[in-house]
Parts: structure tokens; C-alpha cells; sequence
């Protein structure tokens, strides 16, 4: 009687205390929160254009597609190895607050984030991974008007590995 | 100890502005890629990067796991004269870290 009843205290408290740190582990609480301060982390984590500019801008329609100037690619617009392609983004406009660079057919679109303090000239050079053959999105808020533009890209080997 | 770390950072002046080239050295591993046994390779991608001139903040990047390996960033400073330090800075997800700094040639 005794022995069952201590062998069932060991096990449900096992089970209690196996199921709390399975939440905890999913809740996130183990990551290095203090690191992660900077990081948009649902906007890098969004799975669509849409999603991510809204959590990374707080707004998605774009106002002017042009005094933006994109390259994507090298020659442009074509890629042999989507795991590095060069883009470049080329800009006049004053006061630049974020740059990002989107790839619509990634599994998690969002691939740079920039922000310039009013020392940066452009233009600013990367690379980038693509996927497959997508549309890749430049934005760029100045002065909190967005502008937007794209490219599409065909890709021969994609590069989300 | 960690791994061996080649951050490479060149900062040439040019008609007057400063032309700053990175070459940091990570893997990127955007968490869906598989090793030679078909394993998955856990995420590990540099998630913050800064830049400094003298101190002064010039710049800071957010890179997502689209960022290709081996990140590579090009841009000019305005301004600037020989001898500015230039500096770098970067976490990854896993809060591993590395520093670069290069002097304005």
C-alpha cells in the first residue's frame, strides 16, 4: 500500500514537472530575451510580404514607386546560385529612416532590415537568398512616406538551404 | 575559445565620402538545411549588426535568415578623413558575437 502509493507521488510529480518545462521551453522563456531586444522578431517571422511590413513598418500600401532605384542579380534579374545574389539599392531620397528587402516566394520573406543614420550615403550593397524565381521588394521610409519597388528574379539553383 | 573568426572590414576614402566594405565571416544556417546524414541544421544566423565611425552610431542592420552566407555589405559614409576608426559589431540568434575594426585608408 505504502510502496504504490510513494510510486505514484514519484510519477505524477515527474509527469508535472516534464509537462512545466515543456512550456516553458515552448513559451520561449529560455531564449536570451536581452539579445533578441533589437530584432523584429514577428516581422522576420512573418510568412508574407504583407505580414511583415505591417510588423516591421506598422503599414503595408506603399505611397510612390518611384526615387528608388534596385538591382537585383547579377546580370540583373537572373541568378545561377540563389544562395548569394548581389543586390543593390540606389536611392536620392533625403532622410532615409528603414530600408528592407523583401523575397516573396521565401519561406520567411524578409531578409534585411536597414537603418541608416543621416551619415550613410547609398548606394547599399548585399547579398541575399532566394528561393525560386520571385518577386524581390525594396521599401524604403523617408520622411514616413514609402516607397516601393521590385524585381523579378529567375533563379537556376535556389538558395534557402 | 570559439571558432575562428575572419571578419574582414576595408574603409576607403573616395572623392571626399568613405567607402566601408564587410565581409563577415557566418554560416547562416536558416534552420531548413540538412547536414551529409540528412539531419536538419539548427538555425543560427546574425540577427543584429552594427557599425560605428568614431563612436558615433552610423548604422544597424536586421538580417532575417534570407541573408545570404558569408554576409556581405557595401555603403559609403559621408564625408570622413584617414585615420577614422571604423567598427563592427554582430549577434546571432544564438548570441554568439564577433568585432571587427579597420582604420579609414
Amino acid at each position: 500500500m505504502n510502496t504504490t502509493n510513494q510510486h505514484r507521488r514519484t510519477l505524477l510529480k515527474g509527469a508535472i514537472s516534464a509537462s512545466t518545462m515543456a512550456l516553458v521551453a515552448t513559451s520561449g522563456l529560455l531564449l536570451p530575451q536581452r539579445l533578441l531586444a533589437h530584432w523584429s522578431t514577428s516581422a522576420f517571422n512573418a510568412e508574407t510580404v504583407e505580414d511583415a511590413l505591417l510588423a516591421l513598418l506598422g503599414q503595408a500600401e506603399e505611397a510612390s514607386t518611384t526615387g528608388l532605384n534596385f538591382k537585383v542579380g547579377s546580370p540583373p534579374s537572373y541568378a545561377v546560385n540563389g544562395a548569394s545574389v548581389p543586390i543593390e539599392i540606389q536611392s536620392d531620397l533625403k532622410n532615409i529612416e528603414r530600408i528592407a528587402v523583401l523575397v516573396d516566394k521565401n519561406p520567411l520573406p524578409l531578409a534585411l532590415s536597414i537603418a541608416p543614420s543621416s551619415a550613410v550615403k547609398l548606394p547599399f550593397k548585399s547579398m541575399i537568398k532566394i528561393a525560386e524565381d520571385s518577386e524581390v521588394i525594396a521599401i524604403i521610409r523617408a520622411d514616413g512616406q514609402l516607397y516601393k519597388t521590385s524585381r523579378f528574379v529567375e533563379v537556376d539553383i535556389g538558395g534557402c538551404a | 575559445m570559439g571558432l575562428v573568426r575572419k571578419d574582414r572590414i576595408r574603409a576607403k576614402l573616395k572623392s571626399g565620402d568613405t567607402t566601408v566594405r564587410i565581409l563577415l565571416s557566418h554560416p547562416m544556417h536558416t534552420g531548413r538545411g540538412q547536414n551529409d546524414a540528412g539531419d536538419l541544421i539548427p538555425a543560427q544566423f546574425i540577427q543584429d549588426f552594427r557599425c560605428w565611425r568614431n563612436k558615433e552610431e552610423v548604422l544597424t542592420i536586421e538580417c532575417g535568415t534570407a541573408t545570404a552566407a558569408n554576409p556581405y555589405f557595401s555603403f559609403q559614409l559621408l564625408g570622413g578623413e584617414r585615420g577614422d576608426k571604423i567598427a563592427i559589431r554582430w549577434v546571432d540568434n544564438l548570441g554568439a558575437k564577433g568585432t571587427a575594426e579597420t582604420t579609414v585608408k
